[in-house]
């Protein structure tokens, strides 16, 4: 059996809409904007109606054109003429147009064809069967009414268990932003009867904030400056404080919401009056807060009291009293109901949405009558014919977005940004289209919904597909012909390596910050010096094979103070459109900054930089002729042996020249090495990164075995989460990535490893065929007890063997850091 | 976090009102590390006001038309970008004249 499932607190301010599912309350939110609530107001501007809170804008400019509070004339002859679309609008209509609206939260699978709709106690069959012709034009095929102190008194029974056995009488107090309504609910184990309600249409949580600004605010401020009638002034249309009231009044609200926490708060003033600035902060108390508005809470109280009067009862018969309606937040509220009745008051329930959420509770329980097969006429949707034209990319902060619709059902078209950002309001379709400039995120792709709509404003097609990409040109624009990068300090693998800044094929002008920490101290006058190199090339090639278009060496004597190991270092770098490069750093921790503009036509080289670089390389190139010349692999070892003499004959060029050389010769010597480097660079890389990926698998199979065993199955979890992104890893062709994860599993193997003595019979034996033990006299010692200990099955001082083992092999890892010299690091990490 | 992002904001209005920029780079980092958690932080001051931007709660002075603008920012605009997926956090509070 299906059940009806949707509810709506279709409210005379503000409007909710709910779905029951399978014993939850999902209360939608709007998709323009975060609030659950619609205010329910409409301003109709010509070809253009905006519905909810966008249409509180038009307030004062055009309140002819502005609908509201329609809900207390539901029922009546009474209409609302219109003068911008010259029309008389019902009660009825403007309540459907609402309902529609609300049909917009649900998301568009949804289809809704019963729905909850909860009414005053106070309507009238009159009203209650207004109500249901609003829902019937809204579209539902069956409109359920439910009172809404009964929905306030489900919403309460069903989060509280409550067991109600014999007859009880209820107040529900329901004090909203503009309104006031109690009703007296009588409860047995079957029913919720409403007996009788009273209520005030002018009396809300907003008088509150005026009190604030008219009787706390104001006088101060008139105090302080010594002027008078600020208050009228305020509120007068010819004023001189433009935005002071609404200024005041958030400021009053706020703390409102404070005072109903704390016992005091502090209101900072800090506005412009009579063009100069008031700045001033004084404290509110929640007493004096509460003298405030305690005429206004008594009025309620009263409304309470002649309730139960009226209906004979004595304040003792009263149960308890159930607080909804956004104003009941206010403690005073709940500590004067519990004094003047002597009840429990709960106020457990979230005040808005009590009522909706009652409703929908209701919903969940009620049989739907109507079944969705009457629904399938009106699927034909897909039938309607449409162009759009628009830029998919742009640089633009705002965008045009024109249709052109073919078809006679279509009346009307409305444009949303899917991010909430925007809503175009619905608009009549011009000569069947429309062009509607749309204003865009920045550097962000922004989705657009266009829904089509028939003359009743009923959704008729759908378009779900536009999408424009903010901050990239569509074909002007001059893109980066290689990779920007920088130069940093790869403490792991001691060397330096490069860091993607600007990508290859960015559009220019670039812009970017870069926060680094500096990896080394360099003291005052100290010759250590930190080195910015910001560097054209592949990011994945090796520092010194890029183009240096900038480089800045920043040493102990320029600091104003030590620049101290792990500060933070931020570099702004900015590539122009003519392709200048300017970086800017700024050093923390000693409050400096370095500006340098560097244009490719006065290239800043050092020879220093260049044998510096030359050096390292030329470590790996001999390192690596040696082992090929082993594994006799000569033609290899030959192309290397080229890149050698180059190197060194480069060097040797360099230590001629002197740094403050004016001639080219130094641009022709980098020349000459990067391009020696990059030759170097492309026949290594390849073998480069099938050894890390050959040893990555190594590691991940051995690691595996382990993880197979039983005991071992709760390393799973952690396994699985490293090799998630394995592919991506392996086919960036970045070393350093695979590198990174090779360590992340050595690590889990190590754990592995470590959490069990037996696993060291391995690693023990494995260690026999060793022979590069600094102390070859002391290590078999060790194997002698290592030994013994495998035979008592001692694997507790076998563990303890081998660690002394491990301990006498040399430290690859130490000596290559040594070998990291200070002067040969950026000092960015 | 929205209320720590609206702290900021006001703490930036007002250096900047009281002519301070001893501070804007720490304020930037403070920005950017919003940035990288997902957070774009969008301050309209200056724009012209059109009704249809949802993201802003407007306080309007006088007559609305082609020339309002946004003159006064309470609480900026937050959105959050989740999975390449950019949705509003927090409405503008803003005065347009």
């Amino acid at each position: 059996m299906k059940t009806i499932n949707f509810a709506i607190d279709l409210g005379t301010t503000n409007s909710l809409i709910a779905k029951y599912d399978d014993g939850n309350i999902k209360i939608y939110n709007n998709p323009l904007g975060l609030k659950q609530t619609l205010p329910s107001c409409i301003a109709f501007r010509g070809n253009r109606t905006v519905i909810g809170d966008k249409a509180l804008d038009y307030l004062e400019k055009d309140a002819e054109n502005i609908c509201m509070l329609f809900k207390r004339k539901m029922g009546t002859q009474d209409t609302y003429y219109v003068p911008s679309i010259d029309k008389e609008m019902s009660p009825i209509e403007l309540s459907s147009l609402i309902l529609k609206e609300l049909k917009n939260f649900v998301n568009d699978e949804e289809s809704m064809t019963s729905v909850v709709i909860t009414i005053p106690a106070s309507f009238d069959t009159i009203q209650s069967n207004a109500t249901k012709k609003a829902g019937y034009m809204a579209g539902f095929k069956e409109v359920v009414l439910l009172q809404e102190p009964i929905a306030a008194c489900l919403a309460f029974a069903n989060t509280s268990s409550i067991e109600v056995s014999d007859k009880q009488n209820w107040i529900v107090y329901d004090f909203g932003g503009g309104t006031f309504d109690v009703a007296l609910v009588e409860v047995n184990d079957r029913e919720l009867k409403v007996t009788d309600n009273l209520g005030d249409n002018y009396l809300g949580g907003a008088d509150f904030d005026n009190l604030i600004v008219e009787k706390l605010i104001v006088p101060f401020i008139e105090e302080k400056l010594g002027i008078a009638n600020l208050w009228k002034d305020l509120k007068s249309k010819t004023t001189n404080f433009k935005g002071l009231y609404f200024e005041l009044l958030k400021i009053a609200e706020e703390a409102k919401k404070e005072l109903s926490h704390y016992e005091e708060t502090e209101i900072e003033l800090d506005i412009d009056i009579n063009g100069d600035n008031f700045f001033e902060q004084f404290v509110i108390k929640r007493e004096q807060f509460e003298d405030l508005i305690a005429p206004k809470v008594e009025q309620t109280i009263q409304f309470i009291q002649d309730v139960i009067k009226n209906n004979q009862l004595l304040n003792s018969q009263i149960e308890r009293v159930i607080l909804i309606g956004g104003s009941t937040y206010v403690p005073l509220i709940k500590k004067r109901i519990s004094e003047a009745i002597g009840v429990e008051v709960n106020s457990t329930i979230d005040p808005t949405s009590a009522v909706v959420h009652g409703a929908a509770y209701y919903a969940g329980s009620k049989p739907a009558s109507v079944s969705q097969d009457v629904l399938v006429v009106e699927k034909e949707e897909d039938t309607v014919d449409f162009k759009l034209f628009y830029e998919q990319n742009t640089r633009d902060l705002e965008e045009l977005i024109t249709g052109k619709v073919a078809s006679d059902k279509v009346s009307g078209f409305r444009i949303m940004r899917k991010d909430g950002g925007y809503d175009s309001g619905v608009k009549t379709l011009d000569d069947g289209g429309f062009s509607e400039f749309v204003p865009l995120l920045e550097g962000r792709l922004n989705l657009f919904k266009i829904q089509l709509l028939n003359s009743a404003l009923d959704v008729v097609k759908i378009i779900d597909t536009i999408s424009i990409n903010q901050g990239s040109y569509n074909v002007q624009g001059q893109p980066l012909p290689n990779d920007i990068c920088m130069e940093v300090d790869d403490l792991d693998a001691s060397a330096t390596r490069l860091e993607k800044v600007f990508a290859k094929g960015s559009i220019l002008p670039l812009r970017k910050k870069i926060y680094k920490t500096a990896s080394k101290t360099i003291l005052q006058q100290s010759k250590s010096n930190l080195i910015i190199n910001i560097i054209e090339g592949k990011s994945k090639g090796l520092p010194s094979s890029g183009l240096s278009i900038g480089y800045i060496e920043i040493s102990g004597k320029d600091l104003e103070e030590d620049l101290i190991k792990g500060t933070d270092i931020e570099i702004e770098i900015e590539v122009t459109e003519s392709r200048d490069l300017k970086i800017n750093v700024f050093l923390q921790s000693c409050d400096q900054e370095f500006k340098n503009v560097f244009s490719e036509s006065e290239r800043a080289i050092s020879i220093n930089k260049i044998n510096m670089e030359i050096n390292t390389v030329l470590g790996d190139v001999e390192a690596l002729i040696k082992t090929n010349n082993s594994e006799e692999n000569f033609e290899y070892s030959q192309q290397l042996e080229t890149i050698r003499v180059g190197l060194i004959e480069t060097q040797i060029s360099a230590s001629l020249i002197n740094d403050d050389d004016i001639s080219d010769a130094k641009f022709q010597l980098d020349d000459r090495k990067r391009k020696l480097i990059q030759d170097f660079d492309d026949l290594t890389r390849n073998k480069l990164i099938a050894k890390e990926i050959e040893e990555y698998k190594d590691t991940k199979s051995s690691l595996e075995y382990h993880l197979n065993k039983e005991e071992n199955e709760r390393y799973q979890e952690k396994y699985a989460r490293i090799i998630k992104n394995e592919r991506e890893v392996i086919n960036s062709g970045n070393k350093y990535l695979i590198r990174s994860k090779i360590k992340e599993l050595d690590e889990l193997y190590d754990a592995i490893i470590q959490s069990s003595d037996e696993n060291f019979i391995t690693y023990f034996l494995n260690l026999k065929f060793c022979t590069e033990f600094s102390n070859q006299r002391r290590a078999d010692k060790l194997f002698k007890q290592g030994d013994q200990a495998l035979e008592k099955q001692d694997y507790k001082s076998l563990r303890h063997i081998v660690y002394g083992l491990s301990a006498l092999l040399p430290d690859y890892e130490k000596e290559k850091q040594r070998n990291f010299k200070d002067d040969s690091r950026t000092g960015l990490s | 976090m929205t209320e720590i992002i609206n702290q900021i904001f006001a703490l930036d209005i007002k250096m900047k009102k009281e002519n301070n920029d001893s501070a804007n780079r720490y304020l930037d980092r403070i920005y950017h590390e919003f940035e990288t958690m997902g957070f774009q932080i969008v301050n309209p001051v200056g724009q012209s006001y059109r009704n249809e931007m949802t993201d802003v709660e407007a306080n309007i002075l006088g007559d609305l038309n082609k020339q309002s603008k946004i003159t006064k920012v309470l609480k900026p605009v937050i959105y959050q970008v989740e999975n390449n997926e950019t949705k509003l956090l927090q409405k503008g509070i803003v005065i347009v004249e």
